[in-house]
């Protein structure tokens, strides 16, 4: 085991100095949680089949809206899956983290015609 | 005059090379320690306060003074109290012993090495002391451990010590450190590397680092006998911890490598010290991060049955060698 | 003798313990005398939090029993539920199944070695290990999306395929593995710091392991050949040519090298399973509602044997949810490995089932209506297990 030790005292440490240096994210790895309002249909499938209770339709049907909840959704993807109309996407972003709860509600709105 | 004599003396004590001298050596070593332990283990150690981290162990001991004192009820308040503070007083008065800036310590007598190794067999007492005294459960195991302990490496660690008094004549570490410098002598670890090696294996335990961190083993009895400690109580042993480690490693540098003396005349001895005493906490920090933790039984019985007969040997081949 | 012992709690704060349980050991001196096992402060009623959830739901809900065994969770619960469709899945999904639990064994194992080392006091090991873990965690995220909590099952088959990059990248990996767990596996017998107090610490005999039902690696210990893949299989496994590793040692350091065996072994299954990856569609649909019956579905889990048990009725949720977790069937013998060792030694023994406290608590302890509380002895668990049966 001791060279096995000394080996390492002229190795690059291992540990990577977050917050100074950003973690590349894997393409593919399950971050935030993003809504295309202009594809959502309001048909309320991903809130059926989301396990944390995450997702939540103001108003019904296509004039919907929608609330994504940070702090409740576990980035299981599950509504990414059953969207019929792949408006819902997931971004490789894992740093949600902030100070404000209030600023860990997303509202996603539909552009109303003026 | 003789009040300026008094001044010198007085600042020699407290300042150089006396008490914040050594407070800040402490630190610095505890710096050096874990920077070192964490490159052996492929990761950073303290990097950010401070220039490359050095100030981390203030930092630690700023906090540590800063956080409330909790003192249980069922505690013996005497003990508790008087226990961080005497072991701080009785390691920095071993200091004051080991050559730090020259070849002669600020307290010299003749038979001051036993004076050291009587002071170690107090230090472990206290923290007997300090675990029973806490009356919890973890920190009476905590301290039987540290009693037991100290009953496997005492005998080799005096033992180790004695070789190096034999090669210089004296008793005293002023005066070992002289003769190793002076013309007539050489440094002891030549003829008698069988005793360096003993001395380090038995200051480990005495210092309680892994691979004999037992009575202190953080997974086992959460911190041993230190766990009702908080606050300044906890700050002082921290303190106390790491001040031992400069005691360490000047004694050793002192009886083994010769002291703060070096070939080179130019440069002060403060230096030579440094250099030497930095060697020993490296090769302190090898070992923990090389070793598990023994058991305490293991421990003692392999101190008993390895340590000290080689220790036997070490002076029985120093007799031979030097006849 | 016995007047002098008094009891040390082991936890429920505790830093030999990752996760919170309650162990009343009773020592004298340095050595155990006695340990009552309280568990169930880890208990978040999952299994009523199934009944509320349709099946989908579920998938996601059962990976978070445990986050180092998630795979083998959701892997049972997907199995058990297309059971009671009557679906069979797509080859190709049972190989990436297999491939992706062999590589969450790989992952937890070396956190075990890690884990047992730093109880032991050794924290360069601790290091060395979670370091070549990361190896692990970073194919997890290439192919599953995360690094722990896969969520990779879908009842059908699996939710992302494996294309040829990821392929040749797990290849590389496992490759480096391999070099690293030889490094290992050569090193720790020859450490003599580890085996010192690792041999003939937490002896569990062949008949004590066998009356006392453990499972897993610390079954596998004491020299019995049971392994869940070998005796019933499941996904690929019936096709993957693999040893069952098993040392007669009955002590903790036969339970390091069991685990470090299994590490060998998972990497040939991951290196045979990715050659002879079977093409074809990666799943099936399924009806959402389930028709009503019963299933219980075993899988081997890193910790040993893990059984989910279903009972549906008809609808889009469950009726009934089981889960038996391996640390759970792990206890026992665990209160027979520690009487008659020492304190020190605690951890270590610990330690060496891989106990997985969030796996366990899913029973009950205490009866809050009548306040009666009650320790769990194995007497107790005995005489309980028929009696729910017989329901």
């Amino acid at each position: 085991m001791q060279n096995e030790i000394a080996k390492s005292l002229v190795k690059k440490p291992s540990t990577l100095l977050y917050p100074f240096e950003k973690y590349e994210s894997i393409p593919g790895s399950r971050g935030k949680v993003v809504f295309d309002m202009t594809k959502c249909i309001g048909c309320g499938l991903c809130i059926r089949d989301c396990p944390a209770f995450a997702i939540e339709m103001v108003g019904k049907g296509v004039t919907c809206d929608i609330k994504w909840y940070a702090t409740r959704c576990v980035f299981c993807g599950q509504c990414v899956e059953v969207c019929p109309r792949a408006a819902i996407t997931q971004e490789t972003n894992y740093d949600l983290a902030s100070g404000d709860k209030s600023s860990l509600v997303f509202e996603y709105k539909r552009l109303r015609p003026s | 005059m003789a009040w300026e004599v008094a001044v010198y003396n007085l600042l020699s004590v407290l300042v150089y090379p006396g008490i914040i001298f050594m407070v800040a050596l402490a630190l610095f070593y505890q710096w050096v320690d874990r920077r070192f332990f964490a490159k052996l283990q492929n990761r950073y150690g303290p990097i950010y306060t401070g220039p490359a981290g050095v100030l981390q162990p203030l930092a630690d001991l700023i906090k540590l003074l800063a956080k409330e004192d909790i003192e249980p009820a069922a505690v013996d308040r005497h003990m508790f109290r008087a226990v961080p503070i005497l072991l701080l007083t009785l390691t920095l008065t071993t200091l004051f012993i080991i050559p730090v800036a020259g070849p002669s310590a600020l307290v010299w007598f003749e038979g001051d090495l036993i004076f050291i190794i009587f002071i170690m067999s107090l230090i472990a007492i206290l923290a007997f002391l300090g675990g029973w005294g806490s009356t919890n459960m973890f920190s009476t195991i905590g301290g039987m451990r540290a009693a037991l302990q100290s009953l496997g490496y005492e005998v080799p660690m005096a033992v180790s010590f004695i070789g190096p008094a034999i090669m210089a004549g004296s008793l005293s570490v002023s005066k070992i450190v002289g003769w190793q410098s002076s013309t007539a002598g050489y440094w002891t670890i030549l003829l008698n590397p069988l005793g360096f090696g003993i001395v380090i294996v038995a200051f480990l335990a005495e210092l309680e680092r892994i691979p004999f961190d037992i009575p202190e083993a953080e997974t086992e009895i959460v911190a041993g006998w230190q766990t009702e400690f908080s606050g300044r109580k906890l700050a002082l042993i921290r303190l106390t911890f790491d001040l031992e480690l400069v005691l360490a490693s000047g004694l050793i540098a002192a009886l083994y490598l010769g002291g703060p003396t070096g070939p080179i005349p130019f440069i002060p001895g403060i230096v030579w010290y440094i250099i030497k005493t930095i060697i020993v906490v490296l090769i302190f920090a090898n070992l923990r991060a090389l070793f598990a933790r023994f058991r305490i039984d293991q421990m003692v019985s392999g101190s008993w049955k390895y340590l000290v007969p080689l220790a036997i040997v070490q002076i029985v081949i120093l007799e031979l060698l030097l006849r | 003798m016995s007047e002098t012992s008094f009891t040390v709690p082991v936890g429920p704060q505790h830093p030999a313990l990752k996760e919170p349980e309650n162990f009343m050991v009773s020592v004298d001196g340095e050595r155990v005398v006695d340990v009552k096992i309280r568990l169930g402060y880890v208990h978040r009623g999952g299994e009523k939090a199934f009944e509320a959830r349709n099946y989908t739901q579920g998938l996601y809900l059962v990976e978070r029993i445990c986050g180092i065994c998630a795979m083998a969770h959701q892997l049972c619960y997907a199995n058990n539920i297309e059971a009671l469709l009557g679906v069979a899945i797509p080859r190709r999904a049972d190989y990436i199944r297999t491939i992706i639990a062999e590589l969450e064994r790989i992952h937890s194992h070396l956190l075990w070695v890690g884990v047992a080392g730093h109880e032991i006091g050794w924290d360069t090991l601790f290091m060395y290990t979670w370091r070549d873990r990361e190896v692990v965690l970073d194919l997890m995220e290439l192919t599953t999306g995360n690094r722990v909590l896969h969520a990779t099952n879908a009842i059908g088959g699996v939710r992302r395929d494996l294309t040829p990059e990821m392929i040749s990248k797990i290849a590389k990996g496992m490759r480096h593995l391999e070099e690293r767990v030889k490094y290992y596996a050569s090193m720790i017998p020859k450490e003599r710091t580890i085996m010192k107090r690792a041999v003939g610490v937490g002896i569990l005999k062949p008949q004590d392991a066998i009356a006392l039902c453990a499972v897993g690696p610390t079954l596998r210990a004491s020299g019995i050949k049971r392994d869940i893949r070998r005796d019933d299989p499941y996904s690929a496994y019936d096709e993957t040519p693999f040893e069952v590793i098993t040392h007669d040692g009955c002590d903790v350091a036969s339970r390091v090298l069991v685990r470090v065996g299994e590490l060998f072994e998972s990497i040939k299954i991951v290196n045979y399973a990715l050659e002879h990856l079977p093409s074809g569609p990666m799943r099936v649909r399924v009806p959402i509602n389930v028709p009503a019956g019963e299933n219980v579905s075993l899988v081997e889990a890193p910790r040993g044997e893990d059984i989910h048990y279903c009972k549906s009725n008809g609808t889009d949720k469950p009726e009934r949810y089981k889960v038996r977790a391996p640390t759970l069937a792990n206890w026992a013998s665990m209160a027979a490995m520690l009487k008659g060792g020492y304190v020190a030694d605690i951890p270590i023994v610990l330690a060496a089932i891989d106990p997985c406290m969030s796996c366990t608590d899913r029973m009950i302890f205490t009866d809050v209506s009548s306040k009666r509380k009650w320790y769990w002895t194995i007497e107790d668990l005995r005489r309980h297990s028929p009696k729910w049966r017989g329901k």
